[in-house]
């Protein structure tokens, strides 16, 4: 063959093979049966501001805290009023802990900061770098950090990352199919669409739902469209 | 008794000039409210004076009262004998929640209107009642908040069910 063809094969070879393992990292269409856990789930959430924050920390105040602990709280950029909103529950959660339990409140909880993917009215031209940055970010935190330390948690970002909207929840998103491809320990990924979604997805909700591990609506109506999703009720 | 209007973090001035418009003010008195307050966010009203430090003026038999934003609703919500506003879900959790009764007017001019659609659903089930600026005098008319369907209070279990399931907690 010619060095030519090779130029042209060689691309595409690796294509293909990035296609085949993308197709194999893919969450499967039933879900399987989780392994029993004992010890507690590292969970992370998204905090996407404004009622996205809100639906968020709804989810995650009915969680069992010493089930779902350590705690990552990730927010964009600026959005201080998140992490200011994910304070007060934690605070909130330890003084229902100190009245039942009467145990020191844990504080097993962290509040990461990743740049936003694209801002409110950003310009369709400026946001590919700033979305890049993004991802760059997210890739730190998700893939590069877990590797390089050997921390008590494990070589894992975390054990499930709960996603809600919007667009910076993608890039989220892409950094943990990267460890996918690679390999690496990667968390389950959970997706909730906002109960204000009635009839139709949210456009991070169109996007995710192909590679989310659990795809989540609160309104029966939407999966009448035969695609993949649990629908248990009201969640908020 | 009091009403309590809100368009929440934008601004909604079709919503605000209705409710001092005067029909829907004398349907309200007629009902019995005798106070409206105004969260009037950054709608560009012209209320004959600058709205920033809050205003309060009598129009039609009703006390009304004007602001632009407070750091929380809440305590607003639990007075309010009645909310009128906008379709946004966080308000409307939050005022259903409280068992108040809502009037929800979707607005129009939202690109990507599912506001409408919640609105709707909700009106369907009977929570609340969904309107339009045009319709809001008849709304009130013919509201009759103990016919609401009670909001039902947060189902915890549900999430942490799902969560236990798929991370093997069982």
């Amino acid at each position: 063959m010619s060095v030519t063809s090779w130029f042209v094969l060689a691309p595409l070879a690796t294509l293909f093979c990035l296609f085949l393992r993308l197709y194999f990292v893919l969450p499967p269409s039933r879900t399987r049966q989780a392994r029993k856990r004992t010890e507690p789930c590292h969970t992370a959430v998204f905090l996407g501001s404004g009622g996205h924050t809100s639906e968020a920390l709804m989810l995650m105040s009915a969680l069992d805290f010493s089930r779902y602990s350590p705690r990552t709280y990730i927010i964009s950029e600026g959005d201080s009023l998140s992490a200011q909103k994910a304070i007060d529950l934690e605070n909130r959660k330890d003084l229902v802990r100190l009245s039942l339990t009467h145990r020191a409140p844990d504080k097993s909880y962290t509040i990461l900061t990743i740049p936003r993917a694209r801002r409110v009215h950003q310009s369709i031209i400026t946001t590919p770098p700033t979305a890049l940055w993004s991802l760059l970010a997210c890739v730190y935190h998700v893939t590069i950090v877990p590797f390089l330390s050997r921390s008590s948690h494990g070589p894992i970002f975390a054990d499930v990352l709960i996603l809600n909207g919007p667009g910076t929840c993608f890039v989220l998103c892409l950094a943990v199919y990267l460890n996918k491809c690679f390999g690496l320990p990667s968390p389950k990924l959970i997706y909730v669409e906002s109960f204000a979604r009635v009839r139709s997805l949210s456009l991070s909700g169109k996007l995710l739902r192909p590679l989310v591990d659990r795809f989540v609506v609160q309104w029966p109506t939407i999966l009448n469209d035969g695609g993949r999703g649990d629908y248990r009720g009201w969640l908020v | 008794m009091r009403v309590l209007v809100t368009v929440g973090s934008t601004d909604f001035d079709p919503l605000v000039l209705t409710v001092i418009w005067q029909p829907v003010l004398v349907n309200l008195i007629a009902r019995g409210y005798d106070k409206v307050i105004i969260q009037c966010g950054n709608s560009a009203v012209d209320f004959g004076r600058p709205v920033e430090s809050g205003l309060s003026f009598r129009k039609d038999g009703m006390d009304i009262e004007v602001w632009k934003f407070k750091p929380t609703l809440q305590e607003e919500y639990s007075r309010a004998d009645l909310v009128i506003s906008h379709a946004g879900s966080g308000t409307i959790l939050d005022v259903l929640r409280l068992g108040k009764p809502l009037i929800v007017i979707p607005n129009p001019t939202l690109l990507d209107n599912h506001q409408e659609e919640l609105a709707n659903a909700l009106s369907a089930l009977g929570h609340l009642k969904a309107s339009t600026i045009l319709d809001l005098p008849e709304t009130i008319s013919d509201l009759h908040t103990s016919s609401l369907t009670p909001f039902p209070a947060p189902d915890e279990s549900n999430f942490q069910a799902l969560l236990d399931e798929e991370m093997g907690f069982m």
